[in-house]
């Protein structure tokens, strides 16, 4: 790997020293066909934050169809194919590159490595990962083709239920679509994953040992673990679905003894681990930030550690808790709502561990601070909603309803969405040497909170009034009205916020404050290089000699490793 | 701020362990196909004794007895080639190499001439019921991952005989030895499952 | 940290940018998109793959190409000293990570405090027994009833006769309830609010009594359709004071709750600094 070396000593293979080069050939070189992890990872957020706005404007368009009941802005077709592309979006090519941006990203600075084990193994994920994304959408034009028939976008939901998107039920290229394309992405996510652990386990610096890792690389270790172990299911019945679908194989055709359960038992067996996978990056920028905002270390760093494991481990058994209303033998319901419940404890024990650690600190409330506190009462709130919806008899009832979409967009946007929020405001002054402004970031921060609240506080009860999901509408009269209305008043405030975070991302690059090395007086090695970091991240490789190494540094008559056993 | 004289002294550093990143990305590549594969298998064993019509295991499958040797035997002969390299013994190790490449081939040619036997004379395709569709998908990936591995084998092979220095390259071919095992274990699975157990 | 001598000379290796991955991430999904569409897409989707399976090969092997890129020399670890106020990590002093207090009480403050408890609650609830019913094993037995089936449907009568393994149980069940509050009050009256009386004594009983009234129709229906509430709440009040007011006196030793384990084994370590040794400034 990286090593220091002379020019002079140059014996083999080495392309000499960058020459000056024009603008575009630079562009090219950092851009497109670069290696380097911090690119990568400005790229694949890039790419996450335009298929963010796409599949934001999908959901609007839904809300806008139920603002009113019987409404017909969106036919039938139109809205299943909303949803389905909304969904597949969010997960696939928002929240996955995201999260991949950002362990790319960091991972390799808070380790003390020049890059990631595999630099080139990285931009093959994200260019992987990218060109699903645009697979999926040149659905959109894909009307025509040898497969002609029902063509346009998807419109089977993100979960593609077998045997409805056998050949027979689902003609045409759009399930095809959505198959080939959600492939790719895993190719690409199970590619990140490899790397990461390599990355985190085998690239760092002089004296960073295990124990001494930041907890945002350890969370990233175990959502990687996670990665690779749930999903292969998906692919492993994707692959099946296209052995049906051009083939004429057996796996989910029911008029050939296929099963019409299996497809879900092996989605939701990846299924549910995503939505770990989405939240822990989620719960690993919240750990970093705030320590750093309560001016305490972190509180109960082996526990947080425990926790995380704990949960990588019990979410790949809790799958079927998505399948209650199939009709589970009363045994494997007992077990599943056990297994739900339990993921409950070490979510329990983190959510402490973050109050803990904010208890007798000098809270400085600064935006991402602020995103961090919203994320610990959303995510309590949708823990709680969790916790309902794994009791199987609670579940007959509202499974498949509004409540369980609600309680969702709670984990999901509530809580990554405000820690991914949270990590860019935190980290976007060492990405781009430029500070974000304050009184934007809280506007940005408000808005949102309320639009967010304004949009889904209201679908909880409109679930308990029985509103199924992905109906297209809905008659007047059943008391639904009222919370669809200011619902979808919600996402408009959500767009203004969106908007002005734009707002205040552009107009931070142009002019936005100096930022230096360390602006938050942070504890993690990502703040002892220049902002933006050089190419080589650091030009001596630090040693670390505890959890924070940058507290050592700043205080080298109370170093942290007198107190820290290892 | 203390004076420097009271400063705390760094204590030594104890050497980050770090771990092999070929090793660990060829683990952690392994997990995951190893979690690909138990799904397959899962199918398979779900689908045992389902069909309702077309040719039956026990009618159609004969175990491939000679063919589990080769590949077997070839993981034998991967291992021999990589201490060949570490023994620095050149020819030795293009021997055992070239063993396995033919081991491994002659595995490939035994599932075609089953597979030629099924299709053509037994009628059962991937169409035919859930037992080709299961049989065929499984036993077709574990072959996949044959191909994947020969081509690798083979490149080895000719980079060598094409006089690469072996020593060099040590690492690699013991990750791709790895490999290679790997692909071993899953067909013991894969014939335990489909010839023993579903049959 | 890093003492190594900074050059501005010093040059490093990185791993040269290459089109190779984003030309096989192309091939991969022309084979995809090739079997929606027409199969020489399938098909050069795969000689692009192939393509850029040998460019990536050349670009590792034999050798891994990297672009040398100078460096500054001033970019190692930067850090300069912290200007806002920030909690210390400390071995076994409050505010380090956590906020507990310094001086703990005893187990045996608690097993104390049990003891003279359960007496005083014994007693109430005796005198209870004597008053309303006539009887001291009128309240030992409803207690057992818990426990005991023929009990719990007995009558009245029934209930106010000596019962030998209604004793035994009552008695057990009274001795192991009083033990577990008594310690579970020795560990938490540090952590109340001062007025320790108040709390122990009157408040918690009150809430706990308020507890068992709403739970008890599940554990004792016998106890629970019989029990005279005001009685009850004052035997619980018994033992609130009593107990309370014990572990309340008893000398409180030094807490050594956060004291790493390495510590609390006895071990001598690298690193480990006895409590007590630093500097005594706590944190926050």
């Amino acid at each position: 790997m990286a090593s220091i070396s002379h020019p002079l000593d140059e014996g083999h293979g080495h392309s000499a020293a960058r020459q000056k080069a024009s603008f575009w050939s630079t562009f090219v070189d950092q851009w497109i066909i670069t290696v380097d992890h911090k690119h990568l990872g400005l790229m694949y957020i890039i790419v996450a934050l335009l298929f963010f706005v796409a599949a934001g404007i999908q959901g609007g368009l839904i809300r806008m169809q139920l603002m009113y009941p019987n409404n017909t802005f969106l036919s039938p077709q139109v809205f299943n194919e909303m949803f389905t592309m909304h969904g597949t979006t969010m997960v696939f090519f928002v929240g996955m590159p995201f999260i991949a941006g950002l362990a790319n990203y960091l991972i390799p600075l808070m380790i003390g490595a020049r890059d990631m084990a595999f630099p080139r193994l990285n931009a093959l994920g994200f260019w992987i990962t990218t060109l699903g994304g645009i697979l999926l959408y040149s659905s959109y034009f894909a009307w025509t083709g040898s497969a002609a028939g029902t063509g346009g976008a998807p419109d089977v939901g993100w979960f593609a239920y077998a045997p409805l998107t056998e050949k027979a039920f689902s003609p045409g290229s759009s399930t095809d679509f959505w198959i080939l394309s959600v492939m790719l992405s895993s190719i690409g996510s199970t590619v990140t994953a490899i790397n990461i652990l390599a990355t985190a386990l085998c690239m760092r610096t002089k004296g960073m040992t295990l124990s001494r890792m930041p907890l945002l690389v350890w969370m990233f270790c175990v959502v990687s673990f996670q990665i690779l172990v749930a999903l292969p299911p998906l692919t492993a019945a994707q692959i099946m679905l296209l052995l049906d679908r051009f083939m004429g194989a057996h796996f989910f055709d029911t008029n050939a003894v296929g099963d019409a359960v299996l497809w879900r038992h092996f989605f939701w067996l990846f299924g549910h681990p995503e939505v770990y996978i989405l939240i822990i990056p989620g719960f690993a920028c919240v750990t970093e930030i705030i320590p750093v905002f309560a001016r305490k270390p972190i509180f109960g760093r082996a526990a947080m550690i425990g926790a995380s494991v704990s949960i990588g481990l019990i979410s790949l058994g809790v799958w079927a808790h998505h399948m209650y209303t199939v009709g589970l033998p009363s045994r494997a319901n007992i077990f599943f709502s056990v297994a739900t419940m339990l993921v409950g404890v070490p979510t329990g024990i983190k959510i402490f561990n973050w109050i803990a650690t904010m208890w007798g600190g000098r809270i400085r409330f600064r935006t991402p601070m602020l995103w961090c506190i919203a994320f610990l009462f959303h995510f309590l709130l949708a823990g709680l909603t969790g916790i309902m919806l794994a009791v199987a008899p609670f579940d007959w009832q509202l499974g498949n309803s509004y409540f369980v979409v609600a309680h969702f967009h709670y984990t999901l946007i509530g809580g990554l969405l405000c820690t991914l929020f949270a990590g860019v405001a935190y980290w976007f002054p060492k990405a781009t040497g430029r500070m974000l402004s304050e009184k934007l970031g809280k506007w940005h921060f408000w808005l949102m909170i309320i639009g967010f609240h304004v949009t889904f506080d209201g679908l909880h009860i409109a679930g308990l009034l029985g509103m199924p999901r992905r109906i297209y509408t809905y008659p007047a009269g059943r008391g639904w009205e009222g919370f669809n209305y200011f619902s979808t008043w919600g996402v408009a405030i959500q767009a203004v916020a969106i908007l002005i975070f734009v707002w205040n991302v552009l107009d931070a690059l142009i002019q936005g404050k100096k930022a230096g090395n360390d602006p938050w007086d942070a504890w993690t090695l990502e703040w002892a290089t220049t902002s933006p970091p050089p190419e080589y991240n650091f030009a001596v490789l630090p040693e670390v000699h505890s959890s924070r190494p940058l507290w050592d540094l700043k205080h080298p008559e109370d170093p942290d490793w007198k107190y820290e056993q290892s | 701020m203390s004076t420097a004289a009271s400063l705390p002294m760094n204590p030594p550093i104890d050497d980050a362990r770090n771990f092999d990143k070929g090793k660990v990305g060829l683990i952690s590549l392994i997990l995951t196909e190893v979690s690909l594969f138990s799904i397959f298998v899962t199918a398979y064993i779900f689908y045992i004794g389902k069909s309702a019509s077309g040719p039956q295991p026990v009618d159609v499958l004969t175990v491939p007895v000679w063919a589990t040797i080769c590949l077997l035997s070839s993981s034998l002969t991967a291992e021999l080639a990589v201490r060949a390299v570490r023994q620095d013994a050149r020819s030795r190790f293009l021997a055992f190499l070239g063993a396995t490449i033919l081991l491994g081939a002659e595995f490939m040619r035994q599932t075609a001439v089953e597979w030629n036997k099924l299709i053509n004379t037994d009628h059962l395709t991937i169409a035919t019921n859930v037992f080709g569709t299961t049989y065929y998908s499984l036993v077709g990936l574990h072959a996949t991952h044959v191909v994947v591995g020969l081509i690798l084998l083979l490149v080895a092979f000719l980079a060598a005989l094409s006089g690469a220095n072996v020593g060099k390259h040590e690492h690699r071919l013991h990750l791709l030895s790895w490999y290679w095992h790997f692909v071993d274990v899953i067909w013991i699975v894969v014939f335990t499952v489909v010839y023993v157990v579903g049959r | 940290m890093a003492t190594e001598k900074q050059n501005a000379e010093l040059t490093v290796d990185l791993p040269a940018p290459t089109v190779w991955p984003m030309v096989l991430a192309l091939g991969v999904t022309l084979v995809f998109v090739g079997l929606m569409t027409n199969v020489i897409v399938t098909l050069a989707g795969v000689v692009i793959f192939l393509l850029a399976a040998v460019g990536w090969w050349r670009q590792v092997l034999p050798h891994e190409h990297h672009e040398t890129v100078a460096m500054d020399g001033n970019t190692g670890p930067l850090a300069l000293p912290a200007a806002i106020p920030v909690v210390h990590l400390r071995v076994g002093k409050q505010s380090s990570q956590i906020r507990t207090a310094p001086m703990d009480r005893p187990w045996a403050a608690g097993v104390r405090g049990a003891a003279v408890g359960a007496v005083a609650m014994a007693g109430v609830a005796l005198f209870f027994g004597l008053v309303i019913r006539g009887s001291i094993w009128y309240p030992i037995n409803l207690l057992a009833a818990a426990a005991i089936p023929s009990l719990a449907t007995a009558s009245i009568e029934q209930l106010k006769e000596f019962n030998a393994t209604g004793l035994i149980l009552g008695t057990i069940i009274h001795v192991c309830t009083s033990l577990l509050v008594g310690v579970l009050y020795a560990v938490m009256l540090p952590m109340f609010p001062r007025k320790a009386f108040w709390w122990a004594g009157v408040s918690a009983p009150i809430l706990w009594s308020g507890l068992i009234a709403s739970t008890m129709t599940l554990i004792n229906p016998a106890l629970s359709a019989r029990v005279d509430w005001r009685w009850f709440v004052a035997s619980q009040l018994a033992f609130g004071l009593t107990g309370g007011y014990v572990i309340a006196r008893t000398q409180k030793i030094e807490s050594r709750q956060n004291w790493p384990l390495a510590v609390r084994a006895g071990l001598e370590a690298p690193g480990v600094e006895r409590p007590g040794e630093g500097d005594g400034t706590p944190g926050a």
